[in-house]
């Protein structure tokens, strides 16, 4: 599904060059759930952002299910991004002003899914992930588990083939970190491929393979043994 | 998706109730007032329009500058109209109007009540068909072709006889005196229009006309207006015109000086009778002797420059908030954009989201504009009415939000959508939206405007303080003035000696002329029986009895007033400072003789045809016209004009003075209206149009101000927000609460500086030409600039330390920690 050749991504400030990405190659296929572990500022944040095509890189091929992404437009990627990926993010990033119900029916406004189809749709997540007395609340409202189980559920509302999560659980408790682990996992074995960055050995391992990054390198691959 | 997006921007309305009203309030505001001024500049600009034959009228004036006096009138003589009908044959009608001032008007029969009209007009029977007025009862045509027939408005034949039908045939008694049947009557004239009439009374029979001299430029009395044939351009007309005047002014000069055109104009003087659009009276045309008070096209242009101005600072506002407020914002955009929103997509949402507040400030601004209207048509003495029936206006009003909302919403919904997605995902926003070169320049633009505003209105009142209290050569406080004094008859005299009797009363005198606006006489005087362009001098004329200087408080600097033991000063004359100069009268002027022509002047002139007058004294010169212009001649006559009656009170007695006059009026003379105002409030009303522009300054002034305020107080809480880390590190390492209100005000008080340097030259520039239209006028000192300066550098300080203050107290603990 991904394949990447000699990633590179450079940040430049007024004087400084800070170099991301160097080389990476990586490669996953469909059905996969793949962990990101690495220290900070290794890259792996980078290499998610440019996966998840809201990055571009400034060198290396970058091909999703064998199409060149990596220097399409802006416009292009964005309709690739919004038919095929779903994102979680460690602060969660719903949107304040508007409620449970609404966050997680956003991305089929840009879809444009019928109305019909979008609540079926939206309900059918909101019971799955046991937040649908919750729905006319707003984020601010929310338990940070329950927050981030509308971030999944929006992550997930187009029937996304990959979902990038950054650092899914770094904002939460023990117990809301395992719940929220526990869906991607179950996502997962629904077949979705799911490429995650964390800290936690733990978590990691919920995935079948980690990579590991240093210095916008990556520096091991291993298959993680335990299967749940 | 449009549904979401204004589902969003309610929240965000509701959410920070500060920011929308801020915002709402502000461009509320700055609609209302465009709406406003752009009605009061639509109602300037329909004046006469309802004619359906307004661009095929002249009106002619006269521009005469003779005998050290410079006119320029809206009348011009009786011959004129005849003669251009006669002579050129691009005319197809003429009308003169000939406007006597206000007249007693009652419903014939025993004992009714007399009213005091004002909008009379005495009109040639070809009115109608140059100003074709719905007509109500009557044949336009011919209603007024026979002597002592009157035309009244609908307004009026209801007032005295009920309804238009009824008037029809019945007679009214003008000035106690003459019987005046009605033979029509119109639909009120359209408030639209350079001059209003409620009688017109025909000029069939009128003994000026009859008695008028046929030459050009020798007596202006008749407003003449001309209509002319389909299809004749102005230009052309304008030109044969000219001619013709020029040729029928030069036989006057040769008639009645000896002297070919050319020569009088070489001595600096001349007689120029031209033509004016009749589209153009209302906004172009300062004459004297106008049939009402006219606009002014400079005031159009302030006005309008003042509208575009308070709603650009609204727009500034709004533009400024909204990237302030991009921080708040950034995290939506983010995730909009991860999701899969394009940039063109979030213009669509944040143009949305203004074009939503747009249209809420404009239901404010509607609401305001209406409420305000009243109070508006006062200040600017119109009746303007909002068009709420209109399609026109609603489609305007629809474009104009539009436009307003675009202007606010373009530059946010650009500076906004461009934010880099990961970028305000991570919380790091650009440089550019924390300092922002665009925003401080605008913040600039806000405050020059507001000091220009705050200086012009300063000055403005400057002068008119100066009007006040200048030193006039007469005492203009404690006067009343009775209106229509001629309508107690022979009683007269013996009403003045009566009232002289009320222990308030100092004086009394009676006389039509005063040096407010009232009645007004000129001719011309020789200083021998003969007329030569070299020893005439064009003198005001004022008929006064003994008391009169005593009552005014006038300063006589030489020789000695009227006296009652002396008959011969019936022909007597005291002369004011600038007379003598113009006489040349420069030693020893008592004694010297002038003359003057008593009948209108036909042809060759025997000395025996003037009339002698002998100085007796000088008065000292006395404004007796207003400021904008300089003392003229003037000559004192004794003589009766019974138009007024001014009295002096004692200070503090004006209550029981009134009442007395009243019961006195009432017991002689009761069918006859009473009605008084005092001399000061008068004079004060000349200055009208100058008092009106310094309320408009003073309101616009403030509003801009407060716009502009509102906008700072937004800018600086979200540059206090925006900063709230910085001022915890710097507590936390010893700085102390002033060091940090000072640190975040010395940012804007440098805006609001450099926006002094910006509107100074500006309105200096403005306000000197301004003050160039008086004569006599206030210097723009320098105080004025520092003053507006401070107050604009207080205003905001004050405005921006309410939130300083706040950052600056805050828990540096709790600051650092929400990092």
């Amino acid at each position: 599904m991904i394949k990447t050749v000699g990633l590179t991504k450079i940040y430049r400030t007024d004087e400084v060059e800070t170099t991301a990405l160097s080389g990476v190659n990586v490669d996953i296929k469909e059905g996969e759930f793949v962990s990101v572990m690495g220290p900070s500022g290794c890259g792996k944040s980078t290499l998610l952002n440019v996966l998840g095509m809201i990055d571009s890189p400034d060198g290396g091929d970058y091909f999703f299910n064998g199409e060149e992404v990596g220097r399409l437009p802006e416009r292009k990627r964005a309709d690739i991004r919004k038919r095929n990926l779903g994102f979680v993010f460690q602060s969660f990033n719903l949107i304040d002003e508007l409620t449970v119900y609404e966050n997680v029916a956003l991305p089929m406004f840009y879809t444009g899914a019928p109305a019909a189809e979008r609540k079926q749709r939206v309900e059918e997540l909101l019971e799955g992930m046991h937040i649908m007395h919750r729905r006319n609340h707003y984020p601010q409202q929310l338990s940070g588990g329950q927050q981030q189980r509308v971030a999944v559920a929006r992550a997930i509302v187009n029937r996304p083939k990959l979902i990038l999560a950054d650092e899914p659980t770094g904002n939460l408790d023990s117990s809301n970190g395992d719940e929220v682990m526990k869906i991607l996992a179950e996502l997962n074995a629904q077949g979705t491929t799911i490429l995650m960055v964390t800290h936690s050995q733990y978590c990691a391992e919920f995935g079948n393979r980690i990579i590991r990054m240093l210095d916008g390198q990556v520096v091991t691959e291993n298959v993680v043994k335990q299967y749940l | 998706m449009f549904q979401n997006y204004i589902k969003i921007a309610i929240r965000n309305l509701q959410k920070n109730k500060a920011y929308s009203f801020i915002n709402i309030a502000g461009l509320a505001i700055g609609i209302a007032c465009c709406l406003l001024i752009l009605l009061f500049v639509a109602h300037e600009l329909s004046y006469d329009r309802w004619n359906p034959q307004a661009d095929r009228i002249v009106r002619t004036y006269a521009d005469i500058n003779f005998g050290g006096n410079h006119f320029q009138l809206a009348v011009t003589g009786v011959p004129i109209g005849p003669d251009v009908q006669r002579e050129i044959s691009d005319v197809q009608s003429y009308c003169r109007l000939r406007n006597y001032g206000s007249h007693l008007v009652r419903k014939e029969g025993e004992g009714t009540q007399n009213f005091r009209e004002e909008e009379v007009l005495y009109a040639d029977s070809t009115f109608f068909e140059i100003f074709p007025l719905a007509i109500a009862s009557g044949e336009a045509r011919t209603c007024l072709t026979k002597p002592n027939s009157v035309v009244l408005s609908r307004s009026r034949a209801e007032k005295y006889f009920g309804s238009a039908q009824a008037a029809m045939g019945q007679n009214l008694i003008v000035e106690n005196e003459s019987a005046w049947k009605v033979t029509g009557v119109f639909e009120d004239m359209p408030a639209n229009s350079h001059f209003q009439a409620h009688l017109l009374m025909s000029l069939n029979g009128n003994r000026e006309i009859m008695e008028a001299t046929q030459m050009w430029a020798m007596s202006n009395n008749f407003q003449t207006y001309i209509l002319l044939k389909e299809g004749t351009s102005f230009d052309t007309f304008s030109e044969k015109f000219n001619n013709l005047s020029r040729q029928k002014i030069g036989q006057t000069a040769a008639q009645m000086l000896g002297l070919s055109l050319e020569k009088l104009e070489a001595t600096g003087q001349y007689a120029r009778i031209g033509l004016q659009r009749l589209t153009d009276i209302h906004l172009h045309s300062d004459l004297d002797v106008e049939l009402g008070p006219n606009g002014d096209i400079q005031y159009v242009w302030i006005f309008s420059a003042i509208a575009l101005f308070v709603l650009f600072i609204a727009c500034i506002n709004f533009m400024n908030l909204a990237t302030a407020r991009s921080a708040h914002r950034a995290k939506e955009i983010g995730v909009r954009k991860v999701l899969g929103s394009t940039r063109g997509a979030l213009i669509g949402q944040f143009m949305s989201e203004t074009l939503f507040m747009a249209f809420l400030s404009l239901i404010l601004a509607l609401a305001l504009a209406s409420a305000v209207m009243p109070w508006f048509n006062e200040l600017t003495g119109r009746a303007i009415q909002i068009p709420w029936a209109s399609p026109m206006f609603w489609g305007l009003l629809a474009c104009g939000v539009l436009i307003t909302g675009f202007l606010a919403g373009s530059y946010p919904s650009f500076f906004l959508s461009g934010f880099e997605t990961i970028k305000v995902l991570k919380g790091q926003l650009s440089r550019k939206a924390k300092h922002g070169g665009l925003r401080s320049a605008l913040v600039v633009f806000q405050f020059a405007t507001a000091i220009v505003l705050i200086i012009c209105t300063t000055v403005v009142y400057n002068q008119l303080n100066y009007i006040q209290n200048k030193k006039l050569g007469f005492r203009k406080d404690q006067l009343i003035i009775i209106d229509d004094a001629y309508a107690l008859g022979d009683g007269i005299l013996a009403f003045k000696q009566e009232m002289l009797k009320h222990p308030g009363v100092e004086s009394a005198t009676i006389s039509s002329f005063l040096p407010v606006p009232s009645n007004r006489n000129n001719t011309t005087f020789t200083k021998s029986r003969e007329f030569r362009q070299d020893n005439s001098v064009n003198l005001d004329i004022w008929d006064v009895d003994h008391d009169y200087f005593k009552t005014l408080g006038l300063e006589l600097i030489e020789g000695r007033l009227f006296d009652k033991n002396r008959p011969a000063d019936s022909s007597a004359v005291i002369l004011n400072e600038t007379a003598l100069k113009n006489f040349g009268f420069t030693d020893n002027p008592i004694g010297k003789k002038i003359y003057y022509l008593e009948s209108e002047p036909k042809g060759d002139t025997k000395p025996s045809d003037f009339v002698e007058y002998t100085v007796i004294g000088v008065v000292k010169n006395f404004h007796f016209e207003s400021l904008r212009t300089h003392i003229s001649s003037l000559g004192l006559f004794l003589d009766d004009s019974r138009g007024l009656i001014t009295l002096r009170y004692k200070a503090g007695e004006s209550r029981s003075v009134i009442a007395a006059l009243e019961k006195q009026w009432k017991a002689m003379a009761p069918t006859q209206p009473f009605s008084y105002r005092f001399l000061d409030e008068a004079f004060s009303r000349m200055y009208q149009t100058e008092q009106r522009l310094g309320q408009i300054a003073l309101i616009f002034a403030s509003l801009a101000i407060f716009v502009s305020c509102l906008g700072l107080f937004g800018l600086a809480s979200f540059m206090a927000e925006q900063r709230t880390k910085e001022i915890g590190i710097r507590k936390v390492l010893g700085a102390t609460t002033a060091g940090i209100v000072g640190l975040l005000s010395k940012d804007f008080l440098l805006l609001v500086g450099f926006a002094l340097l910006l509107a100074t030259p500006l309105a200096w520039w403005g306000m000197h030409k301004w003050l160039q239209d008086f004569v006599y006028r206030i210097d723009i000192s320098a105080w004025v600039f520092v003053m507006a300066g401070l107050a604009a550098i207080a205003i905001a300080f004050i405005t921006v330390s309410f939130q300083s203050i706040r950052a600056a107290l805050a828990n540096p603990v709790k600051s650092l920690r929400s990092e």
